[in-house]
């Protein structure tokens, strides 16, 4: 069960959520740009369409699974201590 | 960004506002192009005849029927962003009560670039028939063939391809029996 938990939730340290916002933000972008140049040039609006909605299902295929990538700086922990004595 | 929801829920959040831009983008590109239209239309013959009206069989009408040549290139009006052409021909009157009257004779839908040059010799499609029942002292009528060019996304833009002098509304002949 917990093998099913972690598989949904994908988690990744934030070192790699960074990365992943950085990669998301400039893609998104430059897709937008780059897909509407390319229907002007080319005088077709379904090339647009077409390149922008490829760049996304690539960009999500790059971004939404956790990949190695986004684990390379996991989280340090400290180490676990005694439950802690309670001084008022 | 830990789970995989929260990096979608970011990406969809911006690839909607990429999306809009882009649809905006497309919409103002529309104003970028320009076409020249020529269109000439001859008009061969103009007649009006006396009718009983639809549905009151009581009721004098007056039909005029028109019979017309048109041809116009408007093969430059399609670029990226235009979906489809609707072609109509309009006959422009003022009629004895000082109204104006601008009535569709013909129309036709143009979905592709090829099918843009117009070369058509027809009747009227739709009934010529003016609203006080009768063409007596009609200004002349001019004959326009518009357009109206339908874009994927953006503005509704309208033009005129060419247009007629004015022609005389002849005297009602009786119906041939």
């Amino acid at each position: 069960m917990t093998y099913l938990q972690d598989l949904v939730e994908g988690k990744i340290d934030f070192h790699g959520e960074k990365k992943a916002d950085d990669i998301v933000r400039i893609v998104l972008i430059s897709s937008t740009v780059f897909s509407f140049v390319l229907g002007f040039a080319l005088g077709s609006l379904r090339v647009t369409m077409g390149t922008f909605a490829l760049s996304t299902l690539v960009l999500s295929l790059v971004v939404l699974p956790p990949w190695p990538m986004y684990n390379k700086h996991p989280v340090k922990w400290l180490p676990a201590q005694e439950s802690p004595s309670k001084t008022k | 960004m830990h789970s995989i929801y929260a990096r979608f829920n970011g990406l969809s959040a911006l690839w909607s506002t990429c999306i809009v831009a882009l649809l905006a983008a497309i919409a103002l590109s529309s104003f970028v192009f320009t076409a020249n239209t020529d269109g000439k239309i001859d008009v061969v013959s103009l007649k009006v005849f006396n009718t009983k009206a639809k549905r009151y069989p009581y009721k004098e009408s007056e039909l005029a029927f028109v019979k017309f040549n048109i041809t116009a290139d408007l093969r430059p009006l399609f670029h990226w962003n235009t979906k489809q052409l609707f072609v109509y021909l309009e006959a422009e009157y003022t009629n004895a009560q000082g109204v104006n009257n601008s009535v569709v004779l013909w129309d036709r839908i143009v979905r592709r670039k090829e099918d843009a040059y117009i070369s058509q010799s027809s009747r009227n499609k739709y009934k010529f028939r003016e609203l006080s029942e009768s063409f007596k002292n009609v200004s002349p009528a001019e004959f326009s063939l518009k357009y109206n060019v339908m874009p994927y996304v953006g503005v509704l833009t309208y033009g005129e391809a060419g247009r007629t002098t004015g022609f005389d509304m002849p005297e009602a002949l009786d119906a041939v029996s």
